[in-house]
Parts: C-alpha cells; sequence; structure tokens
C-alpha cells in the first residue's frame, strides 16, 4: 500500500494506533487483576502450599470412604427422593419454559413491545437468580420439605430451559409459519403446525439437557432444607464426618455419571429419529 | 442415508411398513405410559406425601410469607458497594485460575493430541466430569477446609468448578481442528510445544475466548452465592441479612445481585463481539 516506505522499517504486527490500543487493554487487565489479589487479600504465599495440604487432608481424613453408610436404606430413600425432585422440578420447569420460549422468541412473539420485553425479564431473572438462592427463598416462605425444593428446581429449570428454546424457535425457517400466515392460520394454528414440528427434536435435546442439569443441582438444594441428600451432606460436614462426606460425594459422583449416560444415550436416540 | 442407498436392500413392502409403524406405536405409547407413571408416582411422594399442607396452611398464608419479602431496605446499599465488587473479583479471578487449569485438562483430552492415550485421555475425562458433577457449594466447602475462610476459598471453589466445562468445550474445538497447519509445522522441525503455540491456538481461540466469556457470566452468578458457606461476596451478606429476619434486606441483596448479573450479560456481550 505504502510504496513510498524506507527500506529500514521494521516490521510489526500491529501499526501504531491498533499496538497502543491492544496493549493498553492488556496492561489494564493485568493492573486490575493485581488490584483484584490486593483488595481480596488473597494470601499468595499459601497459594503454593495449598496443594500440599489438601492432598495431606484428603489422603488423612477423606480416605477410607464410609461405603456403609451410602448403603444404608435411608440414604437410598434420599437418593429417590433427589431423583424425583429433579424430575419434577425439571418438568414443571419445561412446562414453564415452553410457552416463556414461545413469548421470549423475537420472531414469534404475540407483541414485541409488551409480551416479549417481559416474558425475557422473567427468564433472565430465573436464570439470574441462583438455585440455592431459590431454594432459600421457598424454604422461607413454606417451610422444610419437597415441594421447596421442586418449586427450586422449577424456577431454575425455566431459566435455564427458557433460554435455550427461545434460540431455537429464533432460529426456525420462517417459510412455513409465513405459509401458515397467507392461508389465514391464527397464532396457535401457527405456532403448533408451524414453529412446534420444527423445533420439536431440538425441544426434546433440550429436555433431556434440563433434567440433566436439574438432577445435578438437585444434590445441593436440600443443603439449606429443600429435601433430597443435601441434607445429608449438611449434617455430615457440619458433624465433621469427613468420611461420610466422602462416601456422600462418590454416590453424588456415581449418580451425576448415570445420568449424564442416560442423557447422553437418550440425546442419541433422539438425533438418530431426525 | 449414502450407503442404503448404495447396498442393495430388500425394498420394503406395504406389510413390514404397517408392522413396523405400530411396533414404533406401541414402543412410543410404553414410553409415554412410563412417564406419566413416574410424573404420577413422584407427584404422589413429594408434593402429597412429603409436604406439610397443615404447616402451609392456606393460600393466604403463603401469599402473607412471601409479601414479607416486598420492599428494598434502602439503608443497606452503600454497604453493599464493597461486597459486590467483592463478587465480581472472586468471579473474574475465578475463571482466570479456571482457566489456566484447563489447559492441561483441554490438552490431555483432546483425543487427537493427547500425549499418551490410554493414560492421560481417560483421566482428563476424569477431571472434568468431576469438576462439573460436584456443586459449587460443595467445592467452596472443601476449599474453606482447606485454605480457610475467605476470598481464597471462593475463588478455587470456581476455579475448579469452571474446568470441566471450559476443558470440555475447548477438548471438542481442538478435536475439531484442520491438522495441516500441525503438519506442516512438524514437518518445518517444530516440537510439541511450538505446534501447539502456532498450529492448534490460532485455531481454537476463538471459540475458547467465546466459551471462556460464557463461563465468566456464569461465575458471576456463582460467586453470589458462595459467602453463604464462608467464601466472600454478596452470598454472606445475604445470609446475614436472611438469619436476622431482615426480609427487605434480603430483598436488597438479590437486588444487587441482579444489577451484578444485568452488568455481567451486558460486558460479556460487548466481549463476544468483539472477540468474533
Amino acid at each position: 500500500m505504502d510504496r513510498t516506505a524506507t527500506p529500514a522499517r521494521t516490521w510489526s504486527r500491529f501499526k501504531f494506533p491498533d499496538s497502543l490500543i491492544r496493549y493498553g487493554v492488556w496492561l489494564s487487565v493485568l493492573v486490575f487483576l493485581a488490584y483484584t489479589v490486593e483488595y481480596l487479600e488473597i494470601p499468595l504465599d499459601r497459594l503454593l502450599g495449598m496443594l500440599g495440604r489438601m492432598g495431606s487432608t484428603i489422603a488423612n481424613r477423606y480416605y477410607p470412604p464410609d461405603i456403609d453408610y451410602i448403603m444404608d436404606a435411608d440414604y437410598l430413600e434420599y437418593v429417590l427422593e433427589t431423583v424425583q425432585m429433579a424430575y419434577l422440578g425439571a418438568l414443571f420447569g419445561l412446562l414453564a419454559s415452553v410457552p416463556l420460549g414461545w413469548f421470549g422468541s423475537y420472531n414469534m412473539t404475540p407483541s414485541r413491545r409488551y409480551v416479549y420485553p417481559i416474558a425475557r425479564l422473567i427468564v433472565m431473572g430465573c436464570r439470574a437468580v441462583h438455585e440455592m438462592i431459590w431454594a432459600i427463598l421457598f424454604v422461607t416462605i413454606i417451610g422444610f420439605g419437597m415441594l421447596p425444593g421442586v418449586l427450586a428446581l422449577m424456577f431454575f429449570c425455566t431459566g435455564f430451559a427458557g433460554k435455550l428454546i427461545a434460540e431455537e424457535i429464533e432460529a426456525i425457517d420462517m417459510g412455513p409459519v409465513e405459509a401458515m400466515r397467507a392461508s389465514g392460520a391464527n397464532l396457535f394454528q401457527t405456532m403448533i403446525f408451524g414453529v412446534f414440528p420444527q423445533v420439536r427434536v431440538a425441544i426434546t435435546g433440550i429436555a433431556i439437557y434440563t433434567w440433566d442439569v436439574s438432577f445435578r443441582a438437585a444434590t445441593v438444594v436440600g443443603f439449606f432444607g429443600a429435601g433430597g441428600m443435601g441434607w445429608y451432606l449438611k449434617r455430615n460436614i457440619l458433624q465433621i464426618e469427613t468420611e461420610r462426606v466422602a462416601a456422600i460425594l462418590l454416590s453424588i459422583l456415581a449418580l451425576v455419571l448415570i445420568s449424564e449416560a442416560l442423557s447422553a444415550w437418550a440425546r442419541a436416540r433422539v438425533m438418530k429419529m431426525k | 442415508m449414502s450407503d442404503t442407498l448404495a447396498s442393495p436392500v430388500k425394498k420394503p413392502t406395504v406389510d413390514d411398513i404397517i408392522n413396523s409403524r405400530r411396533q414404533n406405536r406401541a414402543a412410543k405409547g410404553a414410553f409415554y405410559t412410563l412417564l406419566l407413571i413416574m410424573v404420577v408416582w413422584s407427584i404422589k411422594v413429594t408434593i402429597i406425601e412429603d409436604t406439610d399442607w397443615e404447616r402451609i396452611g392456606s393460600l393466604g398464608k403463603v401469599i402473607a410469607a412471601a409479601n414479607r419479602f416486598i420492599g428494598i431496605d434502602f439503608s443497606l446499599f452503600p454497604s453493599l458497594i464493597g461486597p459486590t465488587l467483592e463478587t465480581l473479583m472472586i468471579a473474574c479471578l475465578g475463571t482466570l485460575v479456571g482457566v489456566i487449569l484447563c489447559i492441561p485438562a483441554a490438552w490431555f483430552g483432546a483425543h487427537n493430541i493427547t500425549p499418551y492415550k490410554p493414560i492421560t485421555y481417560p483421566l482428563a475425562r476424569l477431571m472434568m466430569t468431576l469438576s462439573r458433577s460436584i456443586h459449587e457449594i460443595v467445592w467452596a466447602l472443601f476449599f474453606v477446609a482447606a485454605v480457610g475462610l475467605g476470598a481464597l476459598a471462593g475463588v478455587m471453589a470456581l476455579a475448579v468448578r469452571s474446568i470441566g466445562f471450559i476443558a470440555k468445550m475447548s477438548a471438542e474445538a481442538i478435536e475439531d481442528i484442520d491438522p495441516g497447519p500441525v503438519d506442516a509445522i512438524r514437518a518445518a522441525g517444530g516440537n510439541d510445544f511450538q505446534v501447539m503455540i502456532y498450529a492448534i491456538l490460532p485455531q481454537v481461540l476463538p471459540q475458547v475466548l467465546s466459551v471462556i466469556i460464557f463461563e465468566w457470566d456464569i461465575n458471576i452468578r456463582r460467586s453470589a452465592i458462595l459467602g453463604m458457606v464462608g467464601a466472600g461476596g454478596l452470598g454472606l451478606v445475604f445470609f446475614r441479612q436472611m438469619n436476622t429476619f431482615n426480609y427487605h434486606g434480603v430483598t436488597s441483596v438479590i437486588i444487587a445481585i441482579l444489577l451484578l448479573i444485568l452488568l455481567g450479560e451486558v460486558l460479556s456481550y460487548f466481549a463476544r463481539k468483539a472477540v468474533i
């Protein structure tokens, strides 16, 4: 481009204003990180010894996991409750998130000015508040038990699935929808015959994924009294029964692995049907 | 599809198709019945038997209980600025440490570049599953026990929890790369390290960066609750307000969390735009 350049010019990857911005951004990120470490009072000297200490903690206190404890019938009953809670939470959340996904998709929403922002706001609110906070709120409102857990998981799953479903609906082919509209179909008819067949498989995949995520969250919502095995976990942590804690963590790991394998299998089946 | 066209298969008769459809419908019916039974059973156990309806009382009582949360404690806001900043910082540092920890996990977990497949590949996959399957609260409890109360425990909990997702997505991105540049650098005499820097990294960088931004966004959400188990940030204030029954204060903390997450969403939107 610049034919009159002197031959002594040295090559650099970024030209002047670009390079200044680039290095400036990197420098400010570094300064921010240094300030963060300073502000949070993170003991950097302890960071190095941490690994060794963690290793010895695990070896001394957590090592022989108390397997008998998790084979107990009471505990297994709580595991079953956790599965049921996760299942119901995911189901109710999905039932709520299908209409919310419809209202919150920019191309299919009934009214872009009123319904769209409201649906988006609800989904964002459900997503933004962590499932533990939902669990605590519902426990304060309706007391201990599995119902607050189901409700907390329901809100969590609504936020999770609502966004994915809305994105899925936004990505559809508008041709069938326009054809249906041109032939005089109303809102529900376009939704059921124009949109739903296009997103059916995707929604099934999302549903399976939601169940998976819901199960992971369900293992700990009991922490603050919302039912399931989280309560066992908290009790043993408070009693410093570390070997039992290790066993419970192992059982959670095993259950999550099983649910992951199941959901991978189910998703593969659904994709094959497509 | 293509192999069925290529191989000479027997053309299905009309009876075959009807039969297979009937079988399909029977299988579907059985599946839906099973689902329905599970729903009914779960509802029976969790909602009808386990719930203490006497204690909940009427709908009016529930609404009254929920009403306690309506209202904002404005006097709390000045003291929320510090914890909010702390929450944001824990999320940033946690993501950063998570990314650093991810490098070996993604390297070992991508099966085209893993150094020794029978050992390192399952090891990395195990790391990812372990990281994802244990909830951040449990990780935080573990690290509070290992490094003491404070922000460091939160940072480590978030870092370890982030490994799973970032490493999994990065490993998948690495598995999808074009092998041409790798061969070219190898042919020019580059070692493993040089191959990684000059052939693999440039190809996966945009994808990995957007995954990191996504995870950072989620980490803000997570770091807002880690304080409940003693790992610093807004969660501690939330827990304190809850325990002193200052329900309006609880609402204030939730609003602060929402504002922080909104900020994170806006920032991550611009960051993602800058990356792509």
